[in-house]
């Protein structure tokens, strides 16, 4: 005999007010997660110290078959390499329409500063350190290796978040180094070697130009990037579920969440940064 | 002693890598082409790109007019800002940002898919079938990657010149004719069919390399979730190489 159940009232309504609050309550438990990673960084830096050693040598040359390639330096160095190649190949042909090709050199040093090697050091942030963080913590996660570690009394968050957001933030000093080197000379390689500027007037053009300050906001900005990637990576890593295919999942959400978050804070901290006045004076 | 595994593994996966991008282009042409596949990872792939697609979009283009404009105001040439804002988001951001977000969204569940479907012998149960995996699941969802980012990048250029506008207006006190009219000084008809035509390659190479990595992933969870770090990683190189050789024709065939 079948019972009947009474239909609820209002049931379209109550299905809205439901996804409204279930991404309250992801937005809620996102930053919940933060905040316990953050927290957790002291822990990490006492009991850890071992573990953070080896994730810095991990991220800072890859595993498995992105080592074979050489690792996240030679991504990042390449991906900067071919941005930096841009400002050569974009810029000297723009100013040549206007004779003005002398200032390549000042091109090289103002937007690859202020805009190419940081959005291009995030995007390759995002793929290599991040994509890799979830990837692991995700089939550590499927594997149910977390809830082990937990039963063991290890400090899950601690031991797998908060050391991957301290090795992020100390390996992207040399990665950071790397991009802008690589980034600086494609840009003088391709304007002088292959478009024929002669060296001089470039490196007057680019060393005029090249403010220290900017050069040091520029590493500012890498440094807060890797830490918001870091932190977004581990949390859809610690979260995953739904088998081989949901650690594949993942990684897309994390990498689509953490190309725009890390974005956004590049435009935040330029636009606190330069400001209205730009901070940026031709004539010196 | 050299490992000889070490340089044999990457030369094996990049032979393999061409053998199916072979198959793929042969199988494309073949009946019966999969459309109800195709249609479906179309939706599927501009379904999880287009919000993010925006989100990046918006910041990217903001903060390119508004480095650019420092400049121009310096040099008291602000009239021009919408010049380099049209220069910028059609030749350069569109393509790269809309890919972007394809690889890492898109091209990520595709192989993710394609991965589990793997590890769980489906892609050998439609061998024996009869069924070929390649026209049946490769050529559709290349297909799709490469639909969706042409027509995701169009998407792109608007959102970006239009926030532009609104930043370069609103923020930066440009005015809004000069803006306007100084969009079309030198971004032609030509620039915007290559930026499509780049968008196009870049969906190309990320479907490519999304279905190659997925179908050829092997140990449990932990090698999927590598075989998507690894498409992504891939992805955005090649994204980066095809960048730099077609912006260079490009600007050859425009100048």
């Amino acid at each position: 005999m079948s019972t009947g159940v009474v239909s609820r009232r209002f049931p379209r309504l109550q299905k809205t007010m439901r996804s409204w609050a279930g991404g309250w309550m992801r937005v809620g438990t996102q930053t919940q997660f933060y905040g316990d990673t953050i927290r957790a960084i002291g822990a990490a830096f006492v009991h850890y110290r071992i573990e953070i050693v080896r994730l810095i040598a991990q991220l800072g040359l890859g595993t498995g078959a992105l080592a074979v390639v050489g690792g996240t330096v030679v991504i990042v160095g390449f991906l900067t390499l071919t941005t930096g190649a841009l400002v050569a190949v974009q810029g000297y042909n723009q100013f040549a329409q206007v004779g003005t090709e002398a200032l390549t050199g000042f091109a090289s040093a103002y937007f690859n500063v202020r805009l190419i090697a940081p959005l291009t050091a995030g995007i390759a942030l995002a793929a290599t350190i991040g994509a890799g963080a979830t990837a692991q913590l995700g089939a550590m996660r499927i594997n149910e290796e977390i809830d082990a570690l937990e039963v063991m009394g290890i400090r899950a968050v601690a031991y797998l978040a908060s050391t991957r957001v301290i090795a992020g933030i100390v390996v992207v000093g040399p990665l950071y180094s790397v991009a802008m080197l690589m980034s600086f000379l494609a840009a003088r390689f391709g304007t002088t070697a292959i478009y024929g500027q002669s060296t001089g007037v470039y490196d007057h053009y680019f060393n005029t130009f090249l403010n220290p300050t900017d050069m040091v906001w520029s590493f500012v900005l890498a440094v807060s990037m890797a830490s918001v990637i870091m932190l977004v990576h581990t949390y859809y890593g610690f979260t995953a579920s739904g088998g081989p295919a949901g650690v594949g999942e993942a990684v897309g959400r994390a990498v689509r969440a953490s190309l725009v978050v890390s974005a956004v804070v590049v435009l935040l901290l330029s636009l606190a940064v330069y400001g209205q006045s730009g901070n940026f004076n031709l004539s010196g | 002693m050299i490992r000889s595994d070490a340089v044999v593994k990457p030369m094996r996966s990049i032979g393999g890598f061409f053998a199916m991008s072979l198959d793929t282009l042969v199988q494309i042409p073949r009946k019966p082409f999969a459309w109800r596949e195709f249609l479906y990872q179309s939706w599927f792939v501009a379904r999880v790109s287009l919000l993010p697609t925006l989100m990046l979009a918006l910041p990217f283009t903001v903060l390119l007019v508004f480095t650019f404009n420092i400049l121009l105001i310096e040099f008291g040439a602000a009239d021009y800002s919408g010049t380099g804002a049209a220069y910028g988001t059609v030749t350069q951001l569109g393509p790269i940002v809309t890919v972007l977000v394809v690889a890492g969204a898109g091209a990520t569940s595709m192989c993710a898919d394609l991965g589990a479907r793997t590890i769980r012998e489906e892609l050998d149960a439609l061998r024996v079938m009869g069924i070929d995996p390649i026209q049946a699941l490769v050529v559709p969802r290349v297909l799709a990657a490469t639909f969706v980012a042409v027509m995701l990048s169009s998407v792109v250029i608007l959102v970006g010149i239009t926030g532009g506008f609104f930043f370069s207006v609103f923020v930066q006190h440009v005015t809004p004719g000069a803006f306007v009219g100084g969009m079309t000084i030198i971004t032609g008809l030509a620039d915007v069919i290559i930026s499509l035509i780049k968008a196009g390659l870049f969906g190309l190479a990320a479907g490519l390399i999304a279905c190659y990595k997925g179908i050829s992933v092997g140990g449990g969870p932990a090698g999927v979730g590598n075989a998507v770090n690894e498409t992504v990683v891939y992805t955005f190189v090649a994204l980066f190489a095809i960048n730099i050789l077609a912006s260079t024709v490009a600007v050859q065939a425009t100048l």
